[in-house]
């Protein structure tokens, strides 16, 4: 029996808030940590719940990645409307979202500040997923419902790694989990709430900028595993079709490389480092288009070709 | 003096020597990388200490991911700089003579300190005579002014030492147009005619770069006459590694370094570089220079201000009084230094005007 975990739900909202507002919260989501400080209570009450398995005392949270402040609007604009800003070390990206967003606000300034900082790794834009350590990474252009799909998947079983960054290392080759709330947009919403009990879902903020979007929680499971790898067995590009029948077709190297490639975050700034990450995976995987409408379908055939010793098949 | 508390715990040792890594914990690297970034310095710690193979194994793995991450980027901002050399090549005429400053120069001249130093802009210098057909023949070739108003665009020309800042659509990178090296309104002046005949061509390239001397009286000035003296550590950083290449333990080139500043009249700016260079880096710097150190007031005066406004600080934490004091201070000074009372109060008249517009419509904006 490892040493008693403690996790953001087992705190009182009243202590988040209190350790939120001290900065003294470190977030690990696996390839960075993050410290963030606010005293806005509408983000802290949806932040208990969607970053709810995350562990309230990482390790070695002496040294974080990021420094975020999540702050009031000021001047004579907060007065007529309340307001969030999102700040890391002292520069506001984006322009103030309405008090109550704050959490969204929150999930797209972190990712913009690991798109724009993490280039020690290859940032695919993909979402990540795993059966032990075989990943599959799935890549597609938004609105293609991959989100959808991995947080099906997660809800029936893998590992969540990531929705949106797969995280490749150069170095070694493989992926690891930069492991936030997967960020659910427009009908995935009702989606995934009638696909599995089991999820558990942030409240629905409308008329963002992406539309409807409501933040799905990753499971314990994933949060557990944050620092381990997985090696890319598969490479994966769905397409949602209504009423499709399930329909794989494999795809030549050199399409599935640009797909992929091109995707990219930050493909265009490694040069020769990128070409090479990517190369490999593409060397070393499978890589399909699906077109399924059946998440069960497409779930089963996802995680029997990561279960097969050999995805090859 | 002493260098500050902030930078003599970790920053400046990392800059003197990679092994102080071996010194730090874990946490010790949470404010330090903060700071190292906000001073624009990370790629350069970042190189340092990868180019030497005991401390970077000893960093502890997410510290050296950061690193990596620097040593990656700026590796494409260098290949962008390269690009955008490339193009001002071609656009440019090729009997008309161009020099490279700061960044771009320690690249073309492969200088040490270029490794890990990311620069923002290009810089040119071109002689006054030429700047307009310098300036048409970017132009032509697709550059452009990038939008100022009819004020701006005039103080530019009129008062300052460069053009408005020029950019090609899409590029990253903006080109700044010099014809000399210091503000023309300014107090001292560089001599122009010292600075021109002391041109070097690079092997290989149409580019010219300064003299080695004129390439640190360049960055002294830069640092010491031409800037607010905040957030400047990576000025220092750049002028030790001049001194450290070109000057060495040749007492020949010291004294030349020397005559050369009294010409430019940037003995003054000269002596502080050396001096903070020498008492916060470690700059090798003779003892005997024949340069006139400024009066006593005037040092006390500078370190004071200097020691609060040049260390990179943590954003989220407000700065003291003391900082603040000292920011506002430095700003005047750069104004003072920079341009004779009554334009400098004229200038004022104008932005505070352009500024309580702006805040104006800016505020009648929100009320909607």
């Amino acid at each position: 029996m490892p040493a008693a975990i403690t996790r953001v739900r087992d705190l009182s909202f009243p202590e988040l808030l209190r350790q939120i507002a001290a900065t003294r919260l470190n977030v690990d989501y696996g390839a960075a940590t993050l410290r963030v400080g606010s005293s806005i209570p509408a983000f802290v009450r949806v932040f208990h719940l969607v970053y709810g398995g995350f562990h309230a005392r990482p390790t070695d949270a002496e040294f974080a990645e990021y420094h975020i402040q999540l702050k009031k609007g000021r001047g004579i604009r907060s007065v007529l409307r309340r307001q969030s800003r999102f700040l890391i070390d002292g520069v506001e990206p984006f322009e103030p979202f309405a008090a109550e967003g704050a959490l969204p606000l929150f999930e797209w300034g972190v990712n913009w500040c690991f798109g724009q900082r993490a280039n020690q790794y290859v940032l695919l834009h993909a979402g990540a997923l795993a059966l032990d350590d075989r990943a599959v990474i799935m890549a597609a252009p938004p609105g293609s419902g991959k989100g959808t799909l991995a947080a099906a998947l997660m809800l029936r079983g893998s590992r969540l790694l990531s929705d949106e960054f797969g995280v490749l290392r150069p170095e070694t080759g493989d992926l690891i989990p930069m492991l936030k709330p997967v960020a659910l947009k427009n009908q995935s919403v009702e989606v995934i709430r009638s696909f599995s009990e089991d999820a558990v879902i942030g409240p629905l903020f409308t008329g963002t900028r992406k539309g409807d979007v409501a933040h799905l929680a990753p499971n314990d499971a994933s949060v557990d595993a944050v620092h381990r790898p997985a090696q890319p067995k598969l490479v994966l590009f769905p397409t949602y079709e209504s009423g499709a029948r399930l329909d794989a077709r494999r795809l030549p190297g050199e399409e599935a490389f640009a797909r992929l490639a091109f995707n990219s975050f930050n493909y265009h700034l490694l040069g020769p480092v990128g070409f090479e990450a990517i190369a490999r995976v593409i060397e070393s995987c499978p890589a399909y288009h699906i077109r399924y409408s059946q998440f069960d379908e497409a779930i089963e055939w996802v995680q029997s070709r990561l279960e097969e010793g050999d995805a090859e098949a | 003096m002493s260098p500050p508390a902030g930078l003599a715990r970790n920053i400046l040792p990392l800059l003197r020597d990679a092994e102080h890594v071996r010194n730090m914990q874990l946490a010790d690297w949470d404010d330090t990388i903060r700071l190292v970034r906000q001073a624009r310095l990370l790629g350069t710690v970042a190189h340092r200490l990868r180019d030497q193979e005991g401390p970077w194994t000893a960093l502890p793995t997410r510290v050296r991911g950061h690193l990596q991450a620097a040593i990656n980027y700026s590796a494409y901002r260098v290949q962008l700089l390269r690009m955008e050399m490339r193009a001002l090549d071609q656009a440019l005429p090729g009997d008309l003579p161009v020099a490279l400053l700061k960044g771009a120069a320690y690249l073309a001249l492969d200088l040490p300190l270029a490794r890990g130093r990311m620069p923002n802009d290009v810089d040119l210098l071109v002689r006054r005579t030429n700047i307009e057909a310098a300036e048409a023949a970017l132009g032509s070739g697709g550059w452009k002014m990038e939008a100022k108003d009819p004020y701006d665009d005039r103080y530019y020309r009129e008062w300052s030492h460069e053009l408005p800042p020029m950019r090609y659509p899409g590029h990253a990178l903006e080109v700044d147009l010099h014809h000399t090296i210091a503000p023309v309104t300014s107090r001292t002046r560089a001599d122009d005619d010292l600075l021109f005949e002391g041109l070097q061509s690079l092997p290989g390239s149409r580019f010219l770069v300064l003299d080695p001397c004129d390439q640190i009286i360049h960055a002294a000035i830069h640092l010491f006459q031409d800037s607010d003296l905040h957030g400047q550590l990576r000025g220092l950083v750049d002028i030790d590694g001049l001194v450290r290449h070109h000057l060495s333990n040749d007492a020949q080139a010291w004294s030349r370094l020397v005559e050369r500043a009294e010409r430019h009249r940037a003995d003054r700016v000269l002596w502080y570089a050396l001096h903070y260079c020498r008492s916060w880096l470690g700059t090798p710097v003779p003892e005997g220079l024949a340069l006139a150190p400024p009066p006593r007031w005037a040092r006390r005066g500078m370190d004071w201000v200097f020691s609060r406004t040049c260390p990179p600080r943590i954003p989220d934490v407000a700065p003291s009084l003391g900082e603040r004091l000292a920011d506002t201070l430095g700003q005047l000074r750069y104004h003072r230094l920079r341009m004779p009372p009554a334009l400098l109060a004229r200038h004022f008249l104008h932005k505070t005007w352009v500024a309580v517009r702006t805040r104006a419509i800016a505020g009648a904006r929100s009320a909607d």
